[in-house]
């Protein structure tokens, strides 16, 4: 296929090492690969991966933070075992309530990193050499969520794995423990698949509307602190004046119905201390659902206008 | 079949006429696009790319249409913006790399063109350290070769040389000269440099507030001109009053002379007229038209084909 050409070879004679231009003529491949490869460029930015060795700090530190707790468990599994088999009450780390609890990490590492992927080619200009390319725009845009969604469901991987790991070393009979533990285990990946798309829509739809990092991480949390807050302040108020649609406004807020959708996966009624009102699971599942779609037609419509 | 070609192309921003009826065939070569900033280059480039679509009329590109198949048009053309385009924080090997993968190179050829492209371009050692650290002429080859990694049929580079200095400017013309004859692929250079333009291209296209001021080969423009310029160390006006009164049509310019070339005898007479006032004489020539006349008004005064 390569094949010398012995007439570019011997215009520049007395150099053997510059064989001239040669022309290209082997494969050529499409949209779907000029996706992929953005993917695998976008996924490699986001841990920062070939860049500077500071850019690793913020999401190796955060994602490490999120896996704590679960790796404390599992490293104390055989403590715990002891206390177990004795009889004691132990109240352990779950499946269902490790992302309610420790969410605001996930959040901060959107908030760190989404900005990365969609200010910098702003900012330096790059997006005409995409456009200029084999690359739609709404395809640039799908695969930089596609590399933030795959980012955090990664990030929510590791702790739900060595929770499982801990709780089946904490067993004494491991063939058993396994059977035992898979279908308990097993409702955290679809809602684990469910966070990473709705954290990485709302924050790469926000982030994309500026191209310094600074504004977007300070839009996505003011975003989200307000959208949880305001349901909440009208929520308090309708209690004491009887309005009995206020409740439904928690549907509105980003992290409380990616909680409460969680909850589905599990089959689990919503703990009236932390869910507020009379929603259930799966209304905040319909409304996660729905916070997706919409924030992906945002980021869409911004890819669709932006001026290269 | 033309390699591009516009009929009635108009773009409108507003009341703002960036292309205004534009019609224009070109052929393969180095096309020189000239006109003043805002004249409407990097509009007509950004449409035929498809980054924009045109208010009324159409364009293509090797046949293709501009609007209706951007896809295939991308795949053969390769463009460097006038403006920065480069991310500070990854060496040149990586990102030329990545640009080679989404114009749709597989992985090991994408790592073999850019080793080679980077080499043609004149970056070595220095492509693997951060781009954020690079001159700005270096910089400007990690564009052309971003521009060039996937082996485009066409190449549109807007304001090439911008912001270089003389020798940095000198090199990415001769590397624009290269890429036009020895790789074998058309080039379109706007710019607003007249001098650039004389040095690289074969073909030029004048436009001017979105109009098509001129389209020739740029021989046409810097071609003979019936006019004979005799440079005199001094005396300057006794040559063109003995000149005037043996009857040639002769004005001052300056420390020149400029005498209408009405026959070969002319040569003779400026050389007995010179000798007999004897005049240090620098040198006889045949004006040459100049692109500057394009612009310095509608009807160039030295002009063979005005």
């Amino acid at each position: 296929m390569s094949a010398p050409r012995p007439a570019a070879a011997t215009s520049r004679a007395g150099n053997i090492y510059d064989l001239g231009y040669r022309h290209y003529e082997g494969k050529r491949n499409g949209r779907a690969y000029a996706m992929w490869s953005l993917f695998v460029e976008s996924s490699r930015g986001i841990w920062g991966f070939g860049r500077p060795p500071t850019a690793k700090a913020a999401p190796f530190l955060l994602a490490g933070f999120y896996a704590l707790p679960a790796v404390i468990q599992l490293a104390f599994s055989s403590v715990l075992t002891q206390q177990v088999a004795s009889g004691q009450k132990v109240t352990l780390l779950a499946y269902d309530s490790y992302f309610p609890a420790f969410s605001v990490l996930v959040f901060f590492f959107c908030v760190a990193q989404a900005p990365e992927l969609v200010c910098r080619d702003q900012r330096n200009q790059v997006l005409p050499l995409y456009f200029t390319r084999s690359m739609g725009r709404i395809e640039y845009a799908l695969a930089r969520l596609g590399s933030l969604t795959t980012a955090l469901f990664l990030l929510l991987l590791v702790p739900t794995a060595a929770l499982f790991v801990g709780d089946v070393l904490m067993k004494p009979d491991t063939f058993q423990a396994v059977g035992e533990e898979w279908p308990r285990a097993l409702p955290a990946l679809p809602a684990n698949a469910l966070i990473s798309v709705g954290l990485a829509a709302i924050s790469l739809a926000i982030s994309s509307f500026s191209p310094r990092r600074a504004y977007s991480a300070i839009g996505i949390v003011a975003y989200v602190l307000l959208v949880e807050a305001i349901p909440a302040a009208i929520y308090s108020i309708g209690q004491t004046s009887g309005w009995s649609w206020s409740d439904k406004l928690f549907l509105l807020t980003p992290l409380t119905s990616l909680n409460g959708a969680v909850d589905w996966f599990f089959g689990q009624k919503l703990d009236p201390q932390s869910f507020s009102g009379s929603l259930t699971s799966g209304e905040y599942l319909a409304a996660a659902l729905a916070s997706i779609v919409v924030m992906t037609a945002v980021l869409a419509y911004r890819y669709r206008r932006i001026p290269a | 079949m033309a390699l591009i070609e516009t009929a009635s192309l108009s773009k409108y921003y507003g009341p703002v006429k960036a292309l205004d009826g534009l019609d224009l065939r070109v052929e393969p070569g180095i096309i020189g696009l000239v006109g003043a900033n805002g004249a409407g280059k990097s509009t007509l480039l950004k449409v035929l790319l498809g980054l924009i679509s045109p208010t009324a009329g159409r364009a293509s590109v090797l046949g293709m249409d501009s609007v209706k198949e951007t896809r295939s048009i991308r795949q053969v053309v390769g463009y460097m913006p006038e403006h920065d385009c480069l991310p500070p924080d990854v060496g040149a090997t990586e990102f030329v790399t990545h640009m080679a993968r989404i114009s749709g190179l597989p992985r090991t050829a994408a790592r073999e063109r850019t080793a080679e492209i980077l080499r043609h371009v004149g970056l070595y050692e220095e492509r693997y350290r951060q781009i954020g650290g690079y001159s700005t002429g270096m910089k400007q080859r990690v564009k052309l070769a971003q521009a060039l990694v996937h082996d485009p049929q066409l190449l549109l580079l807007d304001e090439p040389t911008n912001g270089l200095d003389p020798a940095g400017r000198d090199e990415m013309l001769d590397l624009i000269k290269r890429t036009g004859t020895e790789f074998g692929i058309t080039v379109v250079v706007a710019s607003h440099l007249l001098g650039e333009i004389e040095q690289v291209c074969t073909y030029l296209l004048a436009i001017d507030a979105g109009h098509l001021l001129r389209a020739a080969p740029i021989s046409t423009f810097t071609e003979r001109t019936p006019v004979l310029a005799v440079e005199v160390e001094e005396g300057a006006d006794r040559l063109v009053t003995a000149l005037v009164a043996s009857g040639a049509r002769a004005r001052q310019d300056g420390a020149r002379v400029l005498i209408a070339l009405d026959s070969e005898a002319l040569y003779d007479a400026v050389r007995d007229v010179v000798a007999d006032l004897g005049l240090p004489l620098v040198r006889v020539q045949q004006e040459r038209g100049r692109l500057e006349d394009l612009f310095r008004d509608a009807a160039p005064t030295t002009g063979s084909a005005g």
